[in-house]
């Protein structure tokens, strides 16, 4: 983790060094976000399932740079602090360095673009095992098809790194969307999305001889880590699994300004590892370019 | 020019009446669908008596790259005008064109453009960035020294014009099919002509921020 992070810093570094005329910047930008999560434990079973509010703000300073005509270098540091109320143990802070380079295959708004990302983030929560560092990398590609529709493919690997190993892990997703304009104002957006990889799944926990152990007894079995945690008030186990995720949404995002915009998006994610579980994530969210 | 003509009597309402203004003056008032005024609309006119000469300005045009805008949004020139591209951005620009009338890019910049494009086709050229798809910009190149460009009231006043038959165009970005009429202007005489234009809607590449980032979009 720690020898993956060091390209994209000194990329970074090497960009914000970068004199004012090389350089393009900073663009700032700022995100407030509102989301609903149904099941924000990943449980199972009714009797583990929790849902919760979070509020997410988010900001981002970026420089672009040039590296020929038709390819863009965007490096950056982004800032994020989530609050989740009912359970403060989620909240956390993170930040990180990232690097974005795009090119353009041809000339025009019609012409593709191959996009390349790596995104490295430390976040601290106030369950301390919780607190990890991230680094990923997507690569993908952009086609606008009309003025007002254009389609986005993405692949992503990345790994995470807890102080607990529960709560670590690696993954690999596909994504697609396809954002439609359907005037100056009102953009829709459809979303697809595959994942493979860890994630960590709740179950409600009871106190046994050999101390806190899961309710269920199927998962007396579960060959992963776990860990009790008291992030639910309730006791939990919390269980790493290998899990692979169907995804699909929409969404619908005004413009409110040429710099601003609002969205509201709600998402669906089927679950399938030692068990099945089903999540709604429905968010608010305000993205604003200074 | 029967399509034209045809054209014509569908979008044109037009009346004519003699004026007090300067002689030789063809008023032009474009209005849409709904009556309302027009704005960006080139209104020129050709000469059905003879041809005319169009002689480019020794200065060049300027198209102004600003908040990450092209300005103005139409640029009405004769044919041989020299055009140039300053960029008063903080960020660099690409500005090309892939339409038939005027093919050219100029890659990456920021600042004074050292480039001088000669645009020396008559037609419509539409400008692009192609760093930040939702700048868009036209040239309409003309080979008549006869032509004026609405402003927000939708009125352009062609001005000059000698005593004779003439053939009036009105060309607009998002003008639905062809307009035009046949008008005589008299010696020292004055006329204003009423054009109705029907109008696509105005489907820009959107600019609001999606998901963040920054770059192509």
């Amino acid at each position: 983790m720690r020898s993956t992070g060091s390209f994209p810093v000194i990329l970074t570094v090497l960009a914000l060094a970068s004199p004012r005329a090389m350089a393009d910047g900073p663009y700032v930008s700022i995100s407030e976000a509102v989301t609903w999560q149904d099941n924000v434990t990943n449980a199972p079973s009714g009797d583990g399932i929790r849902s919760a509010f979070e509020l997410e703000s988010g900001a981002s300073v970026n420089w672009v740079r040039s590296i020929d005509f038709s390819t863009i270098l965007t490096a950056g540091v982004t800032a994020d602090v989530d609050v989740c109320p009912p359970y403060s143990g989620l909240n956390s802070l993170s930040a990180g360095p990232s690097v974005d380079v795009r090119r353009k295959l041809g000339l025009g708004p019609f012409a593709p673009v191959l996009y390349a990302e790596i995104d490295v983030r430390g976040a601290g929560f106030v369950d301390p095992e919780r607190s990890n560092v991230e680094a990923d990398l997507e690569l993908g590609l952009t086609q606008r098809i009309r003025d007002d529709l254009q389609l986005v493919l993405g692949a992503r690997t990345g790994s995470y790194d807890a102080r607990d190993i529960v709560f670590s892990g690696n993954f690999a997703s596909l994504k697609a969307t396809v954002n439609w304009d359907v005037d100056e104002t009102w953009r829709l957006k459809i979303i697809g999305g595959w994942r493979s990889g860890d994630t960590v799944s709740d179950y409600t926990a009871m106190k046994s001889p050999y101390g806190w152990v899961a309710v269920d007894p199927d998962t007396q079995y579960l060959p992963g880590a776990w860990h009790f945690v008291r992030t639910f008030g309730d006791p939990f186990v919390a269980y790493r699994e290998s899990v692979r995720t169907w995804s699909c949404g929409a969404g619908i995002s005004p413009a409110l300004g040429r710099h601003t915009s609002l969205a509201l998006q709600f998402m669906r994610f089927d679950s399938e590892g030692y068990d099945r579980y089903y999540e709604d994530v429905v968010s608010v969210s305000l993205e604003h370019h200074f | 020019m029967r399509a034209m003509h045809r054209a014509a009597a569908i979008f044109l309402a037009a009346t004519t009446a003699l004026g007090a203004h300067a002689a030789g003056t063809v008023r032009v008032v474009t209005k849409d669908a709904a009556g309302m005024p027009v704005a960006d609309a080139v209104a020129y006119v050709h000469s059905l008596d003879a041809s005319t000469p169009v002689h480019p300005p020794s200065e060049p045009v300027a198209i102004i790259q600003r908040d990450q805008e092209f300005d103005p949004y139409v640029t009405p020139i004769v044919v041989g005008t020299r055009v140039v591209f300053p960029n008063r951005d903080n960020v660099q620009h690409h500005v090309y064109s892939v339409s038939p009338a005027k093919k050219f890019e100029i890659p990456l910049y920021i600042g004074e453009s050292t480039a001088t494009i000669v645009f020396d086709r008559p037609g419509p050229v539409t400008l692009g960035c192609n760093i930040h798809d939702w700048m868009v910009a036209y040239v309409f190149v003309l080979d008549t020294p006869y032509f004026a460009k609405t402003g927000a009231d939708g009125i352009a006043d062609i001005s000059n014009l000698p005593p004779g038959r003439y053939r009036l165009e009105v060309w607009h970005p998002r003008l639905a099919g062809k307009v035009g009429l046949e008008l005589t202007v008299v010696e020292a005489g004055d006329t204003t002509q009423v054009v109705s234009v029907t109008l696509r809607p105005d489907r820009r590449i959107r600019r609001a921020p999606d998901t963040g980032g920054v770059g192509y979009k």
